[in-house]
Parts: structure tokens; C-alpha cells; sequence
């Protein structure tokens, strides 16, 4: 996902000098810092020891490390691709380099502006036309204005931008207030509006632990559509990418996978057939999300747990 | 800004018109910080300096009637108590932070903390009549019990109440930052904010002043004894105004 990019890129720089070392295990796994891919990269290190009796190591690191890393050789796994967010990196390594094998197994991701089911049905706020309403807008009035707030997303991400521009697009830029903030806080505020039934629209992408721990709709939009998808960067225009740009629509499809080095396919292809029939679905993917970050699991204890749960799902895997 | 107060049996509504709320970035937080606590502290040593602009809907008469600091002060002394809704309880809470984060709701003037279960400790408080002026997230940097509040030199200047505790009014049940304070830190920083108690506790519920989260002192008492150093503290965008990251 867009916005995950520039957080996902943080951990980068740190963690290169950690790549460079030597190791003994037969697997390296890297483990980015979010809650389903880190669920999902001990899945597949206690699947593989099980299942094909190797040596794996989970390590955390940012996404273009790991990239580096199964370009180098260094590493093997990448559990949870975003697509289209990444697609330069799989243009550069898959495509061109033909350094990195993608799973053919994808999860569907979905993202757009959510409601409370409360504010959908009590306050009539159910498509993304009716943000343009101010009358309807202004029951998300926080601060005494007159004129509602909604969280766009968190100001290092890239699909902020992109949703201040569908925001510019639709109109309801000049009808509610666009705010930026950590995703923390913004949960926080769903989590406040839930507990006292108050209204709130946000920013929202699933896989999601929000949509396990309160009752969410998104708001319905016209279909993406290549056509009217014109996206100017700010870093490619900084004083016109909101005048050029336009998305009058919706987000196109997004999924993520699994990827793999090319020289481990062919070191161990019995890795490479598994890892291809990973197969996890969007349910799953929110329940590892809610169970790390809301029940606060430890990664690696999940995993075993849920490896011993689901011995089918393991052996569909290794056949 | 709008608060639902269901005030027992006679169940009112509270109706908070407030001023736009300024903007203000990340570099100009501290300033702000000073700027806001001095306010909290005029209006603590001044009294009725600022007046909330309300209303109050009476569900008897189904009119808004004008409602300010002096009739919060009527209730209080009627019920020796705020009406119930800003009283402590605990509160059905579904929420990913873990237990011992402090969420604050400037909008409808609660302070969540968070528990087991899916439940949180909610608690009543006062705000500024502008909101906080920022959001996000930080953590309490220390406390301290009974604090002594030492007034600005501006204020020592042109108040004489202040300037008699221009050398730090010690702590007591007449001090302006009540029975105990958390101080509100970002990263090992002092941002100036502070959720601290009040000698004025009919004031919860209300935007009276500017800045600080104000709590009377049985509950700062409470919270501060359920509290580690080092909690998590998120100031929610409501009440806010306009945010652009911490």
C-alpha cells in the first residue's frame, strides 16, 4: 500500500549494515515492522521448519532492504508485497533483473474513506458524494467551526497525497477539513467516537484490525478508472501536483504476495513450491493484524499457535 | 463543539459554541504550550476571567438556554458534584493501545484510561476554550504531587494577585495546578502541557481557559496513582483544530 511506503522505507538505511553480516541458518526471512507481515514472515519460518525440516531465520527489516537482500542473495523471503505500491521495486527486480519471484497467490487489499456504521445509518453519510454535503459534513464538526474533520491518513504517507487529491477531485475538499496525523491517534479518535456513538469518517485500508474491533463501512464511489487516475507527485511538481492531478474515483485494486529470491527457487525449489501455495486470505491476514496489535501476541508465539491449528492448510502447501 | 451531558435525572444538553481554533505546526508547539498555560493560569488566579461561551438544551422547557461558568458553578454547588457524565467511571472501551495509555478527547472533555478488557477509566475534564491547539501523541515525562505553580513574569507584572507568588505558590488546595500533575513530554522534552488537577472543579465539563487538561483533584489523585511514568498519552484531534503531525 502507498502509504506504507516512506514508513516501510524508515527502517532501510538502519538496517542495511545488518544485512552484510553472516549467517547460519539454511532460510532468511525478512520481517517488515507491521503487524500482518510480521505474523506472516514467522508463519512461514515455523511452516518451513516443520513442513521441510530447514533452518530459518525471521529478521526485521525496511522493504528496500529486503529487496536488496534477495537481489544480493542475502535473503530469501519477502512475505507481503504491496501492489501497485511496489511496483517500481518488482518493475526493477522481477521484471528487468529477474532477481525476485512473486508467489502467484494474492491478497486482495481494499482502501478508500470509512464510516462507523452509526454515521452511515443515523447520519445519512454512506457515499463519497455525501461528503460534499455540508450539511451532512457538519456533524463531524470537532472543533467549532461549523465544518467537519477527516482523517486523510498520516502525513508521511504516500497515499495521503493521493487522498487529498481525490478529496480536491470529488469536492469535498471545500466541505470538510483534511487532517493528517499519526495513524495512532486516528484510530484512537474511531476508538473515542465508537465508545460515545458519535460520528466520524476516515481514511481506512484493509486488511485492518479497525474493521475487527468496530463495526465499519466504506463509503461507496464510483469504480476506479484508469482514465481519470491522473496522479502528479508533489515530489515531481511540488508548487502544481494538486492543480494537475485529478481522481475523481476510486482506488484501483490493490493485493500484496509473497516474494522470493531467484537463486533460492533454484537452491531449494521445494521452498519455492511452498512458499507459492501460501495462500493466506483477507480474514486472516485482519485476524493476524488484531491478534499482534490489539491482543498484543508476541509475532513468533502466533505463529507456532496458528501453525498447529492449521495442519491442513500446511499440507496444501507442501504438496 | 458539542458535548451530550446527561446530567441524571434531569438530562441535559450541553452545547459548546466555541472561536476558531488558531493553527499550529510542530515548531511553534512549545510556544504555544507557554502561551496556553499562562491563560490556564490567569483564568485559575483571575476568577471568571474567561467565560465559556454554552448552551445548555432544557429538555423541560426544549429551549437552549445561555449557560456559563457562573451557572456551572450553581450546579456544582447544588449537587456537589459535575453532572454525571464527567464523573469517573468505567467505560466500555474497544480500542488496540494496551493498557495504561491516557487517550484525551478535548471535543466531548473525557480522558480515557485504558484497561483490560476492552474497557477504559473514563474521567471529565476542563479544556481551553480554543481546544489544545495540537494533537498527537506523547507520553508523561514525570509527575509530581501537590506541584508548586510559579506565575509567568508577565502575569507577576500586571496582576497583583500573581505577583505575591512570583517566587512559586506552594502546593495546596488553593494552587491553580490542583493536587497533582503529569507532565507531558515528547520524547525526553517537555512540551509545557500538563494534565494536572484544579482548585475550581466545577469547571470540568467547560472550555474556560486556554491549554492544559484540567481534572478535579479526586480524579487527577486517582489517575495518577493507576499511571507509569513513560504512559503513552494521545491527544486526539478533536477540540484540536487543525493538526500537522508530531
Amino acid at each position: 500500500m502507498t502509504r506504507n511506503v516512506a514508513l516501510r522505507l524508515s527502517g532501510t538505511l538502519m538496517l542495511l549494515v545488518s544485512c552484510g553480516t553472516s549467517f547460519a541458518a539454511d532460510l532468511i526471512v525478512g520481517m517488515p515492522n507491521w503487524p500482518s507481515g510480521q505474523a506472516s514472515a514467522n508463519i512461514i519460518k515455523f511452516g518451513i521448519e516443520k513442513e521441510l525440516g530447514l533452518d530459518v531465520e525471521v529478521r526485521e527489516m525496511g522493504t528496500l532492504t529486503i529487496f536488496a537482500g534477495l537481489d544480493a542473495g542475502e535473503v530469501d523471503v519477502h512475505p507481503e508485497v504491496w501492489l501497485p505500491n511496489l511496483d517500481s521495486l518488482v518493475k526493477r527486480y522481477v521484471d528487468d533483473k529477474k532477481t525476485v519471484k512473486l508467489s502467484p497467490k494474492e491478497v486482495a487489499a481494499t482502501q478508500g474513506m470509512c464510516a462507523t456504521r452509526e454515521t452511515a445509518d443515523k447520519y445519512g453519510i454512506k457515499d463519497i458524494a455525501d461528503l460534499s454535503d455540508p450539511d451532512k459534513t457538519s456533524v463531524l464538526d470537532t472543533d467549532g467551526d461549523g465544518q467537519g474533520e477527516i482523517w486523510i491518513g498520516a502525513e508521511t504517507w504516500s497515499s495521503t497525497t493521493i487522498e487529498r487529491i481525490r478529496a480536491e477531485s470529488y469536492g469535498y475538499a471545500k466541505t470538510v477539513k483534511l487532517l493528517e496525523m499519526p495513524e495512532d491517534v486516528a484510530m484512537a479518535a474511531v476508538d473515542a467516537a465508537s465508545a460515545t456513538n458519535e460520528p466520524i469518517v476516515f481514511y481506512c485500508y484493509s486488511p485492518h484490525h479497525v474493521f475487527d474491533l468496530h463495526d465499519i463501512v466504506q463509503l461507496t464511489e464510483p469504480k476506479h478508472d484508469d482514465g481519470k487516475w491522473k496522479i502528479v507527485l508533489p515530489s515531481d511538481d511540488p508548487a502544481g501536483w494538486l492543480s494537475k492531478s485529478s481522481a475523481p474515483v476510486g482506488w484501483a485494486p490493490s493485493h500484496f504476495q509473497i516474494a522470493f529470491a531467484t537463486k533460492t527457487a533454484e537452491r531449494l525449489p521445494k521452498v519455492a513450491s511452498f512458499l507459492s501455495r501460501i495462500d493466506f486470505t483477507a480474514k486472516e491476514v485482519t485476524e493476524m493484524s488484531y491478534a499482534l496489535q490489539v491482543e498484543k501476541q508476541d509475532p513468533a508465539a502466533f505463529a507456532q499457535k496458528w501453525i498447529a491449528t492449521h495442519e491442513d492448510r500446511l499440507e496444501s502447501w507442501t504438496k | 463543539m458539542k458535548t451530550d451531558w446527561k446530567a441524571g435525572p434531569n438530562e441535559l444538553v450541553l452545547m459548546m459554541s466555541q472561536l476558531p481554533v488558531p493553527y499550529f505546526t510542530l515548531s511553534s508547539r512549545a510556544v504555544h504550550g507557554i502561551a496556553a498555560c499562562l491563560a490556564l493560569a490567569l483564568a485559575a488566579g483571575v476568577t471568571l476571567a474567561y467565560a465559556a461561551e454554552t448552551q445548555i438544551f432544557d429538555p423541560k422547557t426544549h429551549k437552549w438556554v445561555e449557560y456559563d461558568r457562573k451557572k456551572a458553578r450553581s450546579y456544582y454547588a447544588a449537587h456537589k458534584q459535575v453532572p454525571e457524565t464527567f464523573r469517573r467511571q468505567v467505560v466500555k472501551f474497544r480500542t488496540a493501545e494496551k493498557p495504561g495509555t491516557i487517550i484525551i478527547d478535548g471535543n466531548q472533555h473525557f480522558l480515557y484510561l485504558v484497561q483490560p478488557g476492552f474497557t477504559a477509566i473514563r474521567y471529565g475534564i476542563g479544556v481551553g476554550r480554543e481546544g489544545f491547539g495540537w494533537a498527537g501523541i506523547v507520553r508523561v515525562g514525570r509527575t509530581a504531587e501537590w506541584p508548586t505553580w510559579t506565575p509567568p513574569a508577565e502575569m507577576v507584572a500586571r496582576d497583583p494577585n500573581a505577583a505575591k507568588w512570583a517566587g512559586g505558590q506552594p502546593g495546596g488546595p488553593d494552587n491553580p495546578l490542583g493536587a497533582r500533575a503529569l507532565y507531558l513530554y515528547q520524547g525526553n522534552q517537555d512540551t509545557i502541557y500538563r494534565i494536572h488537577g484544579t482548585p475550581e472543579p466545577w469547571t470540568i465539563g467547560l472550555d474556560v481557559s486556554s491549554g492544559c487538561i484540567r481534572m478535579n483533584n479526586d480524579d487527577i489523585i486517582d489517575l495518577h496513582s493507576r499511571i507509569e511514568v513513560g504512559a503513552k498519552v494521545i491527544v486526539l484531534m478533536q477540540g484540536a483544530s487543525l493538526y500537522k503531525g508530531v
